[in-house]
């Protein structure tokens, strides 16, 4: 299936190009937003009852991980609010670049930083104050206050979106994963951009602003840090840039040799393969261990958290290529060979988020009409009796997308293994190991 | 072989793996009686083991507060204050692994209150793990076809 | 600054001020009571006032598990306040006073601790006098022990005893039931020609005679919504409550002297012959009203009336006598 461009439909092309539909939606996520720290925060602190919880941890995640991150990769990246209201104060407007001066510092971030490592360290703390964070109103209200405020306040240190790009922790695993969606933002043709002058996509000019997530777009081969915002569209003189539809997991095809990336998808692995166990599993003893934060239980969960991630999976990872002799460093193999697990990371956390949005979805209806717990009846859902939905598909939908991504897993393997020239089996039998654990856990 | 052939093979072997009827054991089918304490934010015992075909009656004590017991695929439940055990009794006709959980809102981990009720053993979960070896084989084989 | 963009700005403002002014303005504009787990600070507020004949209408929401709302001493159905939704009640109150409010689905172990007051203020035509109850006129002392020196060996039956209640020494009227301890009764019988079962036989058709089925049924849905948490389904003492009360004696030890106080702790065992033969209705009365000092026995003067406890004693005897069905 080759390349589809859907910006040479103009309807596409315009509403793309337009700030006002952008604006439209920005305005809605923004005021949702504000709304759910204010419910989490002054709500009821019956996490099932409050639209924070509900909106924020089933809905939101629901859309997130089954349609936008598989369907349109950094989709959400595209209207996400958070680094918005840091944005147009550093821009010093919401819609139209008037003049370019920097408002603030407009410092580059330190090389140092300039890497995933922040994401994943953001991420891993959320994780493990997770059974706290998805049940409890006021805490999930602090976080997403805290990060917009963190996003303000990058914004003003730094040049661009340096909160989206450098520390949020949902943006580590959307990148990660934007990688295997069939949707991309690339050049046309690279002469263009060779003998183009000033590079505007990257540097702003009359029409838009420079790349926010510090990408050139000229050189864009993968959709792991660009996050659809459609600046670039509007900058490039040359209507060089195009939105095209693509086959699944194009970018897998040229696995990445870096590190940070590499562990991200272990952290993402382990993190589903966790949960899967600690929150859906009949083990009483682990949730009450993740839920009381501080205990010495926790303590001791959070060190075996950590080694699962960060010593078993990629030590038993690297084991099993160890034998795979060849020129390349082990470093590389290791890194380039664990693309493998993207895929089948995306899958184990469809799985998973399957199992409880199916669940709880009937929760939504009730948060909709009583999003405070304050006694209202909006839409005249407010009384929904909880009710478990689709459960008999739940099963086989768990078997399909964890078998599915298995296959897709294997597929990236091969591929990758032929890049660096290594026998594939290896990763094909610890992917299929994981994921007969995963499958375990889960039905 | 015509790789057209190979895949509708595959296809096949994979339906009959995930579908095709297996010997169920004849065992007669009893009538079982669980008691389970309920507590914030787990029940003991939280796996039960039956077979198929058993009268399953299940006591919910709960000791501290108020906790329900509702069984996934059957959609039967019960709840209990401290203080009254209630009884939830049913008929397991259907195979495989199903859980339970709270529904009575009893505190924060509510929604991961959860059990695990076996009737038979897990089928869905064997044939999971074959479907995934076919794939992995079948993978490799078109791979190094391709090749 | 050119149109769209004030117009734009002029949005984004409209929308964050109101994403944060209505949900604060919707919330300071509705008053909840909130219930939580005594250990969680029990019902807030917990002081509510109200006038005499003017509706009280009251929201109550829960913060964290299923309780229950009812006022002590007045005719009304209990109502649940679930976690996360609103219940609206409406009360009237016809004379002034102090009413007390609890909750009435077992919350944790500290469920009889979630009480508040509603003071009702007005004017009231004459004060009713209030009479003590039974136990301060007949001067018992309600944290003596009251172990019976003789137990029946087998559970006396008071199907068995209705045959034998002729010529009695002492007639059967409430008074005399009210004011003496089975034990009691079987010793006013000995002068009679009767065995010693014979005898509690007859001391457990005597205790029959002074309840009704339908009290005896009223007791034993009171006993199973509030003391079987405590008391045990069986009446054994041992509920599900049990350990947590003792291991809270045992926590206190430091504070109390003596092993007979740790005893204290744990929830009496209702199937125990030698203690419960030896109470009177009016003993088990003033310790249902005025309850444990210091133990988890609750005091429940202000909740229960005066019927209900009856009710509630009649209920506990039977663990004690085999009635007729």
């Amino acid at each position: 299936m080759a390349k589809i461009e859907l910006t040479r439909n103009p309807f596409i092309k315009s509403a793309l190009k337009s700030r006002y539909p952008q604006l439209a939606v920005f305005i809605i996520m923004l005021v949702g937003y504000i709304f759910a720290i204010l419910a989490g925060l002054i709500g009821t602190p019956v996490g099932s009852h409050n639209f924070s919880i509900v909106f924020v941890w089933i809905a939101w995640w629901a859309i997130l991980i089954l349609v936008a991150v598989p369907f349109f990769g950094r989709g959400w990246c595209a209207v996400c609010p958070i680094p918005l209201p840091g944005e147009w104060l550093q821009r010093g407007a919401v819609l139209s670049p008037p003049d370019k001066r920097p408002k603030w510092l407009n410092l580059r971030v330190p090389k140092m930083f300039r890497n995933i490592w922040l994401q994943n360290i953001s991420f891993l703390l959320l994780a493990l104050f997770s059974s706290v964070l998805l049940t409890t109103p006021n805490i999930t209200g602090i976080v997403l206050a805290a990060m917009l405020f963190a996003a303000i306040g990058l914004s003003t240190v730094f040049e661009r979106r340096a909160f989206c790009r450098y520390l949020c922790p949902v943006g580590g695993f959307i990148g990660l994963y934007s990688q295997t969606a069939p949707i991309e933002l690339r050049i046309k043709d690279k002469q263009v951009c060779v003998t183009c002058e000033g590079k505007p996509c990257y540097n702003g000019s009359q029409t838009g602003y420079g790349c926010p997530w510090d990408v050139f777009p000229g050189g864009l081969t993968k959709n792991t840090y660009c996050g659809l915002c459609m600046e670039c569209i509007r900058t490039c003189p040359h209507d060089n840039i195009a939105v095209n539809l693509r086959p699944f997991s194009a970018d897998l095809a040229k696995p990445s040799t870096r590190m940070d990336e590499a562990f991200k998808a272990f952290i993402m692995l382990g993190s589903a393969m966790i949960y899967a166990g600690v929150l859906l599993g009949p083990w009483g003893m682990f949730k009450d261990a993740a839920y009381n934060v501080g205990s010495s239980a926790w303590f001791v969960y959070a060190i075996i958290f950590l080694a699962i991630i960060f010593v078993i999976l990629p030590g038993f990872f690297t084991f099993g290529i160890l034998n795979t002799k060849n020129i390349l460093p082990l470093k590389q193999r290791f890194a380039s060979l664990a693309t493998a697990l993207i895929p089948l990371g995306l899958m184990f956390w469809v799985a998973f988020s399957l199992s409880f949005v199916l669940t709880n979805a009937s929760y939504i209806l009730a948060a909709l009409s009583d999003p405070l717990g304050l006694g209202w009846n909006l839409f005249g859902t407010a009384n929904t009796a909880w009710q478990p939905m689709l459960t008999t598909i739940l099963a086989p939908a768990q078997t399909l997308a964890l078998v599915g991504g298995l296959i897709w897993s294997v597929r990236t393997a091969e591929k990758a293994a032929n890049e660096v020239k290594v026998s594939s089996i290896p990763v094909i039998v610890y992917s299929f190991i994981v994921t007969s654990i995963m499958l375990w856990l889960l039905l | 072989m015509n790789p057209r052939l190979k895949l509708l093979i595959f296809v096949i072997t994979g339906l009959v793996v995930a579908f095709a009827p297996l010997p169920v054991p004849s065992i007669a089918p009893q009538a079982r009686t669980f008691r389970i304490d309920a507590r914030q934010y787990a029940y003991s015992p939280s796996e039960l083991n039956v077979n198929p075909g058993d009268t399953v009656t299940i006591q919910l004590v709960s000791a501290d507060v108020v906790h329900g017991l509702y069984v996934d695929g059957y959609d039967v439940s019960v709840e209990a204050d401290p203080g009254q055990t209630t009884t939830l009794t049913f008929t397991a006709d259907k195979p495989g692994s199903f859980r339970f959980r709270c529904n009575v809102t009893c505190g924060a981990v509510h929604p991961f209150m959860i059990g695990k009720l076996n009737v038979g053993s897990d089928n869905w979960l064997f044939r999971s793990i074959g479907l995934a070896l076919l794939a992995v084989v079948g993978v490799i084989i078109s791979v190094k076809q391709k090749a | 600054m050119n149109r769209s963009e004030f117009l734009s700005r002029i949005f984004v403002i409209t929308g964050i001020i109101l994403a944060i002014g209505a949900p604060l303005i919707f919330w300071t504009r509705t008053p909840l009571i909130h219930a939580r787990m005594a250990e969680n600070g029990g019902w807030n507020p917990d002081i509510i006032q109200a006038e005499v004949s003017q509706p009280l209408h009251l929201k109550l929401t829960s913060d964290d598990v299923m309780h229950g709302f009812a006022v002590g001493q007045m005719d009304m159905d209990a109502v649940d306040v679930e976690p996360g939704k609103v219940t609206d009640i409406t009360l009237t109150f016809d004379k002034p006073g102090i009413y007390t409010f609890y909750c009435t689905r077992w919350c944790g172990l500290n469920h009889w601790r979630m009480r508040g007051t509603i003071e009702v203020s007005g004017s009231s035509s004459d004060p009713e006098p209030v009479s003590p109850p039974l136990y301060v006129s007949l001067n018992l002392n309600l944290d003596a022990p009251h172990d019976a020196p003789v137990v029946p060996r087998s559970m006396p039956s008071a199907i068995s005893g209705q045959q034998l209640t002729t010529d009695l020494p002492f007639d059967q009227s409430t008074d005399y039931y009210r004011a003496n301890s089975p034990y009691q009764a079987f010793t006013d019988l000995s002068n009679t020609a009767r065995t010693e079962s014979q005898r509690w036989d007859v001391v457990a058709s005597i205790w029959q005679s002074n309840t009704t089925p339908e009290s005896l049924a009223n007791g034993k849905q009171l006993y199973a919504q509030n003391c079987a948490a405590c008391h045990g389904e069986t009446g054994a003492g041992d509920g599900v409550f049990a350990d947590d009360l003792a291991q809270a004696g045992e926590a206190s030890m430091q504070t109390m002297s003596g092993a007979e106080n740790m005893m204290m702790q744990t929830p009496v065992d209702f199937t125990n012959p030698t203690q419960m033969l030896g109470a009177s209705p009016a003993l088990l009365q003033g310790k249902i009203l005025r309850g444990g000092m210091g133990t988890g026995m609750p005091m429940w003067g202000s909740i229960f009336t005066e019927e209900q406890i009856w009710d509630l004693i009649a209920y506990i005897y039977s663990f004690q006598f085999e009635y007729q069905e």
